[in-house]
């Protein structure tokens, strides 16, 4: 009913129909385009297993058939389990840890500079050239691939922390003072709230190196996991089961930074640039 | 004679260690309830003045007294800024609250006063709204009303209108007029604009440039209250405006530096300084 009246409605309805109409057709051009690739990827999938064999490309059916196998046998819930222990661990700690640091060096100018070096140069060095000297101290198993991810994940949060305290917007810093604000609530309540954004674009970057450090630390050290399932079927040449465990690690990679994006949309809903109209 | 409220007696600032000479010798007195302007070029030390004031600055040379004592960012002045300068993660409300919470009040009587507030700028419908949300004049408005909630003895306008469109700025002035006959704040008010100066103010200080000192004070003698009748349409306005242009012309033979404060002083350009 109110369909119709929209329809016949006065010109101004009329272009908020049209407008709502042509935003469908794009999501339906839009969806329609992922279906397609995804297709034609599924395809050339299936046209180089028939023309170069199942060791070089698995049939899609077969990886389906193993991802099922896999799921219902318990191997790949168990796998998916231990790596996201490792990785949520890893992660929360960076987080925990990298927010803290990031906001004691932004908010002490001295302290930041004094630190800024070291830190420069703990963040340039790759995360796998710190995975022998964690073998050596932590170990093979579970408490030292959480120690992986940390390490891997706690500089990109804590210097976008920092970074964002540091260059928090002078404008309201001078407007907090001038009301009077203190060190404390200037920091708390006009620096660190308007670093979020900085802060949030960290966590989001950690998380997806989080998840790369926890398949690299799987591969390299016991295997264990969704890491160390693609260790096996690689070495047997199971490809199929190979491919089944990379398909569940695409699709955990883009539930976290779905998720993550989700988060700093709700907590940045007062950004210009994040509103509804998006 | 009553006392000064604010009293500034050879101030002086300079800045990198005495290479920039911001303000020289600047000695002057606000009264209570008195609205002053300040008008001069760009760079002529107005924002400093202002800084000074209200302590955010302390001056290299002489003295700056409010109520004689030297004023700290909690003494009872309060700023409003060329841009709003809004918390844009707070709501309308919530940002007239933070200055509260700053002065110690309880949680409801900080309510109580927000909503008071932005009753009397009009935006009582827009408290929850975010400040991205709201008309720039609209935000100039939650500015004053922020200024004007931790109830200040004065209050530091820098171009709060500048950065508004003709219409809106008409608006806010003679809301701002109101407020201060009912208020009886006293208001120091920088400009650039020399008819927005007379309309306002009831005295007009001109400053000069490198190093920044008091050119001239003017007493803008005309009839009150200026909101309903427009006071443009009086001679003594005109009187005052030309004065004010003269004396800017001769504030520089150089005839580059003219042009410069003549630019600074058209009232028809917008500016973003
Ligand atoms: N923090 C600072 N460091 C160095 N120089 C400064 C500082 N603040 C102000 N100055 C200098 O002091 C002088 C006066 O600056 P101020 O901002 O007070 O001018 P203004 O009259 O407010 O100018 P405008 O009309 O453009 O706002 C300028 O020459 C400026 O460069
Ligand atoms: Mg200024």
């Amino acid at each position: 009913m109110s369909d119709s009246n929209t329809e016949t409605a006065r010109p101004i309805h009329d272009s908020t129909a049209r407008a709502a109409k042509a935003r469908t057709r794009k999501r339906v051009l839009l969806w329609s385009s992922w279906i397609g690739i995804t297709l034609l990827l599924l395809v050339s999938m299936e046209v180089l297993n028939a023309v170069a064999g199942k060791l070089v490309m698995p049939s899609p059916v077969d990886v389906v058939r193993e991802g099922v196998g896999m799921t219902l046998d318990g191997t790949i819930p168990r796998a998916l389990g231990q790596s996201l222990t490792v990785l949520v661990l890893g992660y929360l700690l960076a987080a925990v840890t990298g927010i803290g640091i990031g906001i004691f060096l932004g908010g002490l100018p001295f302290a930041g500079r004094v630190f800024d070096p070291f830190v420069n140069a703990m963040n340039s060095t790759p995360g796998a050239a710190f995975i022998p000297l964690i073998i050596v101290w932590f170990g093979l198993y579970t408490e030292a691939k959480i120690v992986v991810v940390w390490n891997a994940a706690l500089f990109p949060i804590l210097i976008n922390t920092a970074a964002g305290i540091a260059s928090a917007n002078r404008d309201l810093t001078e407007m907090a003072q001038s009301f009077g604000a203190g060190r404390w609530s200037l920091f708390w309540q006009v620096m660190v709230p308007d670093a979020l954004p900085s802060i949030l674009s960290g966590l989001r970057i950690g998380a997806a190196i989080s998840t790369v450090g926890t398949v690299i630390a799987e591969l390299t050290m016991a295997q264990s996991g969704l890491g160390g399932l693609l260790v096996a079927a690689g070495n047997r040449f199971q490809m199929d089961k190979y491919f089944a465990v990379v398909f569940v690690l695409m699709a955990l990679g883009t539930a976290i930074t779905a998720s993550l994006r989700y988060a700093e949309r709700r907590l940045g809903r007062w950004r210009v640039s994040m509103s509804e109209d998006h | 004679m009553t006392a000064p409220l604010i009293s500034l007696r050879n101030v002086g600032k300079w800045f990198k260690d005495g290479r920039v000479v911001a303000l020289e010798d600047i000695t002057l007195d606000i009264a209570p309830r008195e609205f002053v302007s300040l008008v001069g070029p760009s760079g002529c030390g107005k924002t400093t003045l202002l800084r000074l004031m209200n302590g955010l600055l302390q001056p290299d040379t002489g003295t700056v007294l409010v109520r004689g004592e030297a004023p700290t960012p909690n003494s009872d002045l309060a700023m409003v800024f060329q841009s709003a300068r809004l918390l844009p993660w707070r709501s309308v409300l919530g940002n007239i609250e933070f200055v509260l919470a700053l002065r110690g009040l309880s949680r409801t009587a900080r309510r109580e006063r927000s909503l008071g507030l932005l009753g009397a700028v009009g935006l009582r419908d827009f408290a929850e709204a975010f400040p991205h949300e709201l008309s720039g004049g609209m935000q100039q408005r939650v500015g004053l009303a922020r200024a004007l909630a931790v109830e200040p003895d004065v209050l530091l306008m820098d171009e709060p209108f500048a950065a508004l469109d003709a219409m809106t700025r008409e608006t806010l002035r003679a809301e701002l007029l109101k407020l201060w006959a009912r208020r009886g704040t006293a208001i120091v008010f920088v400009t650039h604009d020399i008819d927005e100066a007379i309309f306002l103010s009831q005295r007009i200080v001109l400053l000069r440039p490198r190093p920044g000192a008091i050119e001239t004070t003017l007493t803008v003698d005309l009839p009150e209250p200026r909101w309903e009748t427009d006071p443009r349409a009086d001679p003594r306005f005109a009187a005052l405006r030309a004065d004010l242009w003269n004396r800017i012309h001769a504030m520089s033979r150089d005839g580059a530096e003219l042009e410069e404060l003549a630019y600074a002083f058209d009232p028809g350009t917008t500016k973003g300084i």
